[in-house]
């Protein structure tokens, strides 16, 4: 059996109740909704609790799967609209895209002024920095490894405009690169 | 400008060639493009270092805390509770909910039948394969984990997947079909999340895998 028919049959146990399959299913998939939300909502207690959502909202509509997706983008599709939900629920603050990548000043200790040039640091923070829009698409295309398709799936978005919005994050991850002094070359 | 638009067009596709998760025509498209533009393969070592850094910062969250499952468990409509399932999976569900007294007599119960179980367990693995070594050899300073293994797991399947995780069974089968294992550290400094997240990815030959505690 396929890892997909495997998830769609573990899924379809869910629908029918069994609430090991459930308790499988979130031990097989869990940290990885864990971290999605969490890029996103930049809290770990309210990501926790946004996790268990997503598991409950699975074993309520367990039934409403089609099964013409992987389990994964589903979940993680549920994922994502709890987590925005969650943002606007908070309204939450505006992004201040940019502070978290500033050049070291002199009020910084040795080892904070040392990290805030290290290039790799200074590339993390920025992409911490991104709009919850940006950061989304990008997490789902470099880390989850989405195809264009499941991207799509995921943020409920046409494929274009997966393309265009992780160009766009690219570029304004560019821009928050030259404030913080480092110039990539592009675009 | 023509080329500017497909340099706009072909530079949107190439993080999903860099991930390899590119439909074959478009990377056709972009081969051909990188081919009559070297300039452009620039782009791709600057999509390298944002997908490694994007990886480095969803590992750097580590794990959420211990106990999510028994949470959501608990969250479950109690309408519910009692009729939790069937199956395999269901039975090992009802143990763990078991009062401990009871969890006790029959584990004590189970201990009895796992020697048997273990033996021909290994039994069948040390001669489908002969890599694979019980306890001996184990890594006592590697990290250790629960795993139970896919229903349709087959025995070489397990063997090569211990073997390639220089992995030892120690302990199981325990009710649920779950074994402990004692696996080597490549990178003593790595926490063990990583290395169960690595073992989990092996979904066609375990559907758990969980922290053990020593």
């Amino acid at each position: 059996m396929g890892a997909v028919a495997d998830e769609a049959s573990l899924i379809a146990r869910i629908a029918a109740g069994d609430a090991v399959a459930l308790r499988v299913l979130f031990a097989r998939h869990h940290v990885r909704i864990y971290r999605f939300i969490r890029r996103l909502v930049r809290d770990a207690a309210v990501a926790e609790e946004l996790t268990n959502e997503v598991f409950l909202e699975i074993w309520r509509h367990a039934k409403s799967f089609a099964g013409t997706a992987a389990a994964l983008t589903w979940m993680l599709s549920i994922a994502h609209h709890r987590a925005i939900s969650s943002l606007r629920k908070r309204r939450e603050e505006s992004w201040n895209e940019g502070a978290a990548c500033a050049l070291p000043d002199a009020a910084d200790d040795p080892e904070v002024a040392a990290q805030k040039r290290d290039a790799g640091a200074i590339l993390r923070r920025c992409l911490d920095a991104l709009s919850p829009e940006h950061k989304g698409v990008v997490d789902l295309v470099y880390y989850h490894e989405m195809s264009i398709s499941e991207a799509a799936a995921v943020l409920q978005i046409p494929e274009n405009t997966v393309k265009t919005r992780l160009f766009h994050a690219r570029k304004r991850l560019s821009e928050l690169l030259r404030q913080a002094g480092i110039d990539r070359g592009w675009p | 400008m023509i080329e500017d638009s497909e340099r706009e067009e072909i530079e949107k596709l190439l993080p999903w060639y860099v991930t390899g998760k590119l439909a074959p025509s478009d990377t056709s498209k972009v081969e051909r493009f990188l081919a009559e533009h070297p300039d452009a393969l620039s782009q791709l070592q600057l999509i390298g270092t944002e997908r490694q850094e994007t990886a480095h910062a969803n590992e750097a969250m580590g794990w959420p805390r211990s106990g999510m499952s028994d949470r959501l468990m608990a969250s479950l409509p109690d309408s519910v509770a009692s009729s939790r399932g069937h199956g395999r999976f269901a039975k090992f569900g009802q143990f763990l909910r078991m009062p401990p007294v009871r969890r006790a007599q029959w584990a004590a119960l189970a201990m009895a039948l796992l020697i048997l179980g273990q033996a021909a367990f290994i039994a069948v693995l040390l001669t489908r394969e002969p890599t694979y070594r019980l306890a001996a050899g184990a890594h006592a300073d590697g990290a250790a984990a629960l795993i139970a293994f896919a229903d349709d797991a087959k025995a070489s399947d397990i063997a090569r997947f211990l073997a390639n995780f220089e992995a030892t069974i120690v302990d199981g089968p325990k009710p649920g079909g779950v074994y402990k294992i004692r696996l080597r550290k490549p990178d003593k400094s790595q926490p063990d999340d990583i290395l169960l997240s690595k073992l989990a990815e092996h979904r066609d030959v375990v559907r758990i895998v969980l922290p053990s505690r020593d």
